[in-house]
């Protein structure tokens, strides 16, 4: 299948739950065949809401941050368009465009500051915002018509020409939904929307890929913005007036009951649960009084039978039945697009060096003058027992923790300053106990998105596929492939991350390691839970990787797998180096062999 | 309007607010989950004030406060106890958020449950304690203020008792900070997590009660007092009990004070502007975050 | 030697943790007033088993008696109730309770019995006694370490399940501590200890049990265990 032909079929395979699209869409042409005028401005009304949660898809369902601001995002750009319309007379074109950038504006500020608080507050945060903005927009009556807002808002003024009402604007408001469904899942299916897969599944690896989280969120809120203030500024002008209504706290919980609903992670999910909430009252009269809180109570529901609400369901029925869609095999590239790390380096040149490194948790010391250095292609083995501070030695070195005292060197350069995501980007890559990957990506995407994460700054083209964008996805995942044939991955590529076994989500996560051409990988007991058979072949992976000039770290609780492999070890006790040569030197070591069996050991 | 009635109004307010925000650090601390509803059970209180004033015959009772404290408590305690069972315990397990999601849904149906029951008006409850103002050095001081403080230092004294003094309350605070340790013990965290939610839930339902006479209590009301509570939470560090009370009573200066100054609303919005800017420069509140808390 | 009806009795039990198997077909017997030593490397499962028996993880086959009562199915909090006892790695005290207040709140019985209970814990640990009203946070590792075993002993409990208490203590406390782990067993309570200190554990224990990988790989008195160099308790060898 040709590469062009693959991803199309990607591209719809993301827009997720192929079963919900033809009811949906003959729901929507019944609907609208009802015909009169309240029933198409009712449908109109429902695409306004559906492009609101299809934002608030990509910070709440994606990033996974509760922000309560997306209602006010809603409501001002409705404000804004209206005002554009009814003081400057601008037509909607203009004032669409208007609307949305000045939500961006404003997310980017609000974003910028509220963004880096923890969940509680940040909660809290936008929901202050939005609060504080209906309470301006209420007040400065002279602007806005105060409590009373504004009649009297032009329709959708294109140019010279009015959207006629009914059947027209019903379509116009579609058709931006449409787009809006086509750009989210396209996102969804980017490397970009992979990544963002990642950081909500395993935060500390996604940072250890190269992914900037801070970055991410904000792109997420930013769009979010975006696509509420489209919602609202369609909405304004389908509706005719303008009042503080939308900026009320009832427009977030619906949003928030539609998403929760519809299904937070499916795109089909979005218009199912706008669709469905705006319907509901319609078609059971008696319903009318009560329909928010049957809603409060589906969203209860919801969010503790189905949290993917009902478009997640019946996707997962529908994987069920189809079973796992196969990944066609792409073709690999030269094995040449896998470079060795670096020029060739004198043998005593180190390239990481740690000295001094200190750090106490609380009253605890966990680890004291860490002094040593590792050479490009050697295997260096780090043991110790439990809770002497060998992964705390890696959280260090891979920028989870700062330390309270020392400096790291990577080639040269002082990376102690660094966080985590910046280590990896310069060339640190780390592997965990536990295989972390997301669960719902193949073992080929999680690796890619390590690839690309390697390289700076996603554009616009990159969020939303276009061919640009779509030439880096298929690069990223060339190199992939290579780094899956690198660590003897190559048949599984296709294999989820829930389905894989613990030695496979080992090699997968050395993989992806190795796609961000990294010069110093560090591993975090490797070898636990595996076969000896399992264990040998890793380490027949592992001799290749260093083979090319890449440092390699390696953590184990003990020797045997460490013995024929590393050149060096260290052995940690009690946060302090306390021997340090060859594997055979230092299992022979009495300091070693003390630390590991006790005091009084017997012979 | 003299400063010296400012604070007595400032300070029966702060004492209302003191109570929910304690009953939301409570269930913060035990349950580790942000309670969204506590305001709108504050609301609930409200309105079961009304419910019961209309069932009973309270006429000729000089105190109707003493009958229908207890009531609207206890009222608010079985609502704390059901929302433990059916918006906690099934996500225990799960992320933060969801539990927050679940609040948000109860907060959603106690506001429209009392919208579809009661309607949007303003509703008032007849006064807590019979009797005309009191002179008290020049002031006027109304016994409904006095009552109001009464029984909020009342009420923050037993529960202090409650935690410190009582192996129920050492247990519960043992629970909130390691659950799991707590079970190893023998300590029954599951009846422990509801009780924290039955006196969360009653602190607020009791506050409702309080401020239902000096307020109008609507059903919409819920949303300001959640965010009260939260920002009292946040300025006096999130977790910690005695800075609950403390935010408590600063929000409430801070309402009183710039609501005489500007009207209600526009007092609402600086307060929610000095909660931004409080956030932006010290997130751990005045008394940091208490050790290791969650979400 | 086994009594006829030990005091707990774990048989062929399977644990997982995910996809992994972290214990497997795991056969234990412990009697009364005994003291039995749990040794095995890092990850090979010594934590799970005692978890496990406490009820904090689920079995996926197998049983467990306690005081002759099948518990498989029992929580954690009414195997307490029953005289179990847990002191899991990295001791976990309340920190923002003070130490009296820790050892409190364990005690389900009348506050006479409570005080009774108290005198005994502070007699085998009389360095806590002037830390009393100190937060537990604030007590150095050796202290929260005697603050979580006298936590435990405040169940009065008739198995204690000690979850390598040695990490990060000094030679000569570790010494101590197990001097008064030894004195336990005399006074009426069994102990499973799990122990990465193979030297120490052994010094106090009558039994031992190695784990290797999930599996029991050696079940003899202290004595021979200690001699079987082969067993090489902490892989330094070459494996």
């Amino acid at each position: 299948m040709s590469d062009r032909a693959q991803s199309g079929r990607e591209r719809i395979a993301a827009l997720g739950a192929a079963p919900i699209w033809l009811p949906a869409a003959a729901a929507v042409g019944l609907l609208g065949a009802a015909a009169g005028a309240y029933e198409l401005r009712l449908l109109a009304i429902a695409g306004c809401y559906a492009l609101a949660v299809l934002g608030y898809q990509f910070i709440f369902g994606r990033v996974g941050a509760l922000s309560l601001a997306q209602g006010a995002f809603f409501g001002l750009g409705a404000y804004a368009s209206a005002l554009l319309a009814l003081k400057l007379g601008w037509d909607f074109v203009r004032s669409f465009p208007a609307a949305i950038a000045l939500a961006l504006v404003l997310a980017a500020i609000v974003g910028g500051t509220v963004l880096r608080l923890a969940s509680h507050y940040f909660a809290l945060a936008t929901l202050a915002v939005a609060e504080l903005s209906r309470i301006v927009v209420v007040e400065w009556v002279s602007l806005t018509g105060g409590g009373n807002g504004l009649p009297n808002v032009p329709g959708l003024v294109l140019l010279d020409w009015t959207v006629p009402r009914g059947w027209p604007v019903t379509v116009f408001v579609w058709g931006w939904v449409a787009v809006g469904t086509l750009l989210a899942a396209n996102y969804s299916s980017s490397l970009y929307g992979d990544g963002a897969r990642l950081l909500r599944a395993e935060p500390l690896a996604a940072a250890a890929a190269g992914i900037d989280q801070a970055a991410r969120r904000m792109s997420a809120f930013l769009l979010s913005a975006a696509f509420a203030a489209a919602g609202g500024a369609l909405y304004v002008h389908t509706l005719g007036v303008v009042s503080p209504e939308a900026l009320q706290f009832d427009v977030m919980v619906l949003i928030l009951c539609m998403t929760v609903i519809g299904g937070r992670n499916a795109v089909a999910g979005a218009l199912v649960g706008a669709l469905l909430l705006v319907h509901l009252p319609e078609w059971f009269r008696a319903f009318e009084r009560w329909a928010l809180l049957a809603y409060g109570a589906g969203l209860l529901l919801a969010v503790i039978a189905a949290p993917e609400g009902i478009a997640g369901a019946v996707e997962a029925l529908w994987r069920r039945w189809l079973g796992a869609p196969p990944v066609p095999p792409q073709r690999p590239a030269a094995p040449a697009a896998l470079a060795p790390a670096t020029l060739p380096y004198a043998e005593d040149r180190a390239i990481l060096a740690a000295q001094a490194l200190g750090i106490a948790f609380g009253g605890n010391r966990a680890l004291s003058g860490v002094t040593f250095f590792l050479r490009p292609g050697e295997i260096l083995g780090l043991i110790g027992p439990n809770g002497s501070g060998k992964t705390t030695l890696l959280n260090l070195l891979s920028g989870f923790h700062r330390p309270d005292s020392g400096q790291i060197f990577l080639d040269g350069r002082n990376l102690t300053a660094l966080a985590g995501w910046q280590r990896a980007r310069a060339g640190i890559a780390r592997s965990f106990q536990h295989g972390a990957l997301a669960a719902d990506l193949t073992a080929l995407d999680n690796v890619a998105v390590a690839a690309n994460g390697a390289v700076p700054c996603a554009r616009v083209a990159d969020l939303f596929r276009l061919p640009v964008g779509d030439a880096k996805r298929r690069r990223a995942r060339a190199a992939a492939l290579s780094a899956l044939a690198a660590a003897g991955a190559i048949k599984i590529a296709g294999k989820l991350g829930t389905d894989l076994s613990a030695a496979e989500r080992r090699r997968v996560e050395l993989a992806r390691a190795l796609a961000a051409a990294p010069k110093v990988i560090l591993l975090d007991e490797p070898a636990a839970g595996l076969s000896d058979a399992e264990k040998a072949a890793l380490r027949a992976a592992l001799r290749e990787v260093a083979a090319r000039g890449i440092g390699i770290i390696v953590v184990d609780h003990g020797m045997p797998f460490l013995m024929p492999l590393a050149s060096r070890v260290l052995c940690l006790d009690a946060g302090h180096i306390i021997a340090a040569g060859t594997p055979a030197e230092v299992a022979a070591d009495p300091h070693v062999r003390r630390a590991y069996l006790g005091t009084g050991a017997a012979a | 309007m003299s400063w010296a009635q400012i604070a007595i109004d400032g300070l029966a307010l702060g004492a209302a607010y003191a109570l929910v925000a304690l009953g939301f650090v409570l269930i913060l601390n035990a349950a580790g989950a942000v309670n969204f509803a506590q305001g709108d059970l504050v609301m609930a209180g409200g309105f079961a004030a009304i419910v019961f004033v209309g069932l009973l015959p309270l006429d000729g009772i000089a105190v109707p406060g003493l009958v229908l404290a207890p009531l609207v408590a206890l009222a608010g305690g079985g609502a704390g106890w059901l929302i433990a069972e059916v918006a906690y315990r099934p996500l225990r397990h799960r992320p933060p958020v969801a539990v927050f999601i679940s609040t948000i849904a109860v907060g959603i149906m106690l506001q429209h449950g009392a919208n579809g029951i009661f309607g949007a008006a303003e509703r008032r409850t007849p006064p807590l304690v019979a009797g005309e103002a009191l002179e008290i050095a020049g002031l006027t001081v109304s016994p409904q203020t006095l009552a109001i403080v009464a029984a909020a230092a009342l009420v923050i004294l037993l529960l202090h008792q409650l935690l410190e003094r009582t192996q129920l309350g050492r247990r519960l605070r043992a629970a909130a900070q390691d659950a799991e340790m707590a079970r190893a013990l023998g300590i029954p965290v599951r009846r422990l997590t509801a009780l924290a939610f039955a006196l969360g839930a009653g602190l607020a339902a009791l506050a409702g009660l309080l401020l239902a006479n000096v307020y109008f209590v609507t059903p919409t009301a819920g949303l300001a007092f959640m965010l009260k509570a939260y920002i009292a939470v946040t300025i006096g560090g999130w977790g910690s009990l005695r800075g609950a009370v403390i935010g408590a009573f600063l929000v409430a200066m801070f309402e009183v004070v710039a609501g005489r100054l500007y009207s209600a609303s526009l007092a609402d919005a600086l307060l929610y502007v000095a909660l931004l800017v409080a956030l932006l420069l010290r997130p751990a509140g005045l008394f940091g975050e208490a050790a290791g808390r969650r979400a | 030697m086994m009594a006829s009806a030990p005091l707990l009795r774990i048989e062929h039990m399977s644990v997982h943790h995910g996809r992994t198997v972290a214990l497997r077909n795991v056969t234990l017997l412990q009697d009364q007033r005994s003291i039995v030593a749990l040794l095995g490397p890092n990850g090979a499962g010594k934590s799970s088993l005692l978890r496990a028996v406490m009820g904090l993880i689920p079995t996926a086959s197998g049983s467990i008696q306690f005081a002759y009562r099948h518990v498989t199915d029992d929580s954690p909090e009414a195997r307490a109730h029953m005289g179990l006892a847990y002191v899991p790695e990295g001791r976990r005290t309340f920190p923002g309770l003070t130490a009296r207040e820790n050892l409190a709140i364990a005690a389900f019985a009348t506050a006479a019995e409570r005080k009774r209970r108290l005198d005994r814990v502070l007699a085998l640990f009389p360095q806590l006694e002037p830390h009393l009203a100190r937060r537990a946070w604030q007590l150095s590792g050796g202290q929260q370490q005697m603050l979580a075993i006298g936590r435990a002993l405040m169940t009065a409990p008739k198995l204690l399940l000690l979850d390598e208490p040695a990490i990060g203590l000094a030679p000569v406390l570790v010494e101590q501590l197990f001097a008064r782990i030894a004195s336990l067993a005399v006074e009426g309570t069994a102990v499973l200890l799990a122990e990465q200190n193979t030297a120490a554990a052994l010094a106090v224990a009558e039994r031992a049990i190695v784990l290797r990988e999930g599996q029991v790989v050696a079940d003899g008195t202290a004595a021979a265990i200690r001699g079987r160099a082969e067993l090489d308790l902490s892989e330094l060898g070459t494996g």
